[in-house]
């Protein structure tokens, strides 16, 4: 049965068609602007391995310090004593049966499962993809639980109004803030500050998943440990010679 | 009655002609630069679009560089500092300053500006 085509049905048609090449042409578009806007995704897990045997208490002070530089903090002027930002600091450990004392940097772990994150009531304390822990300034209230809930006391609070801020890490009064594995660096593909200053050997920083990279040939090697592996968060920061 | 209607005209075709939608106080030096060479429209296609939609395209980006990692230039608050500063006795002047590109529009339409307690308000390069 042959069916004549009246103008109703002719609009359908072309409308149909017109929409299609448009979803089409919307399709190139995102395509071509997807191939230098790619988001992180979860095939890698940055993290980093430290050899406390290979570290000095001065290599640690010198990753303090380059922490410091490359991020902005510590020149806060009004706060004082325990209001002041420590983003990564240097903490000494003694083995009470033999006396061993060991020094070690210790900053955010990056923990794949976060007590930060479980407890943020924004959801400004988060993950990314690839297992950095970041907080979201923009939606941070100050409420310090995520300080609260952190088992390495690596968060802090910015107390006072800050100026001349570093531009790739913007900080503010009123919000908390840790280490961020320098990710403005790992996004370009370098590695964080801390681990350039020391030895590459001592600090390996790296992807987790990677088969083949170098923290993990070290790590199926050596002994290696988690602060505080009882408490099952699967940190990216792992230590080794304690 | 008439001369009400006068008053009103007067005072409606002041308001018409004291806008003058391309000129701005301040706009910054690479702007101008920019602005001079013809370049503008390469990186604001539309102005009315860029003014009336800034803290949208701000706002979406911001969630993509944090969360997502994607550090591209388009409508990076950085990008903006970098074009819209103007400099002084050879220092940049912040761009949250009275007078300022930013702070010149958020003044006059009464909406603060909540970028800069967090966010360096000049160029981190020295002159």
């Amino acid at each position: 049965m042959s069916k004549k085509l009246n103008r109703r049905d002719f609009i359908k048609s072309t409308g149909v068609a017109t929409a299609s090449v448009a979803t089409i042409a919307s399709g190139i578009s995102l395509t071509t602007f997807a191939a230098d806007e790619n988001p992180v995704t979860n095939e890698k897990r940055w993290g980093m391995l430290i050899d406390t045997n290979k570290l000095t208490e001065t290599n640690i002070d010198d990753m303090v310090f380059a922490c410091q530089e490359e991020n902005g903090w510590g020149f806060e002027e009004h706060s004082t004593g325990d209001q002041k930002a420590n983003w990564i600091r240097k903490v000494k450990v003694k083995d009470k049966a033999t006396g061993k004392i060991d020094a070690l940097p210790m900053m955010c772990q990056h923990c794949d499962e976060p007590p930060c994150v479980d407890v943020c009531p924004t959801n400004a304390s988060m993950k990314r993809e690839d297992g950095i822990v970041l907080v979201d300034r923009h939606l941070c209230i100050g409420c310090r639980y995520c300080m609260m809930a952190c088992p390495y006391d690596s968060r802090s609070f910015v107390h006072e109004d800050l100026s001349n801020q570093k531009e790739h890490m913007p900080r503010g009064k009123g919000t908390v803030e840790s280490c961020t594995m320098c990710v403005h660096r790992v996004d370009k593909g370098e590695m964080p500050a801390c681990a350039e200053a020391v030895n590459s050997d001592a600090v390996i920083f790296g992807d987790l998943y990677d088969a083949n990279s170098k923290i993990n040939r070290v790590l199926k090697k050596v002994q290696s440990t988690q602060i505080r592996a009882d408490l099952n968060l699967n940190t990216g920061v792992r230590y080794s010679g304690i | 009655m008439k001369h009400l209607l006068i008053i009103f005209l007067t005072l409606s075709l002041n308001s018409v002609f004291a806008y003058d939608g391309d000129k701005h106080v301040n706009l910054g030096d690479k702007a101008t630069e920019l602005k001079e060479e013809g370049r503008s429209r390469d990186i604001h296609p539309s102005l009315s679009e860029i003014r009336k939609m800034h803290p949208a395209f701000l706002m979406h980006k911001r969630d993509k560089t944090l969360r997502q990692g994607v550090r591209s230039k388009r409508n990076s608050l950085k990008q903006c500092v970098d074009c819209h500063s103007a400099t002084k006795n050879d220092e940049y002047v912040p761009v949250n300053a009275p007078d300022q590109f930013c702070s010149t529009c958020h003044q006059k339409v009464g909406t603060s500006l909540d970028c800069f307690s967090c966010h360096r308000t000049t160029p981190e390069e020295d002159l």
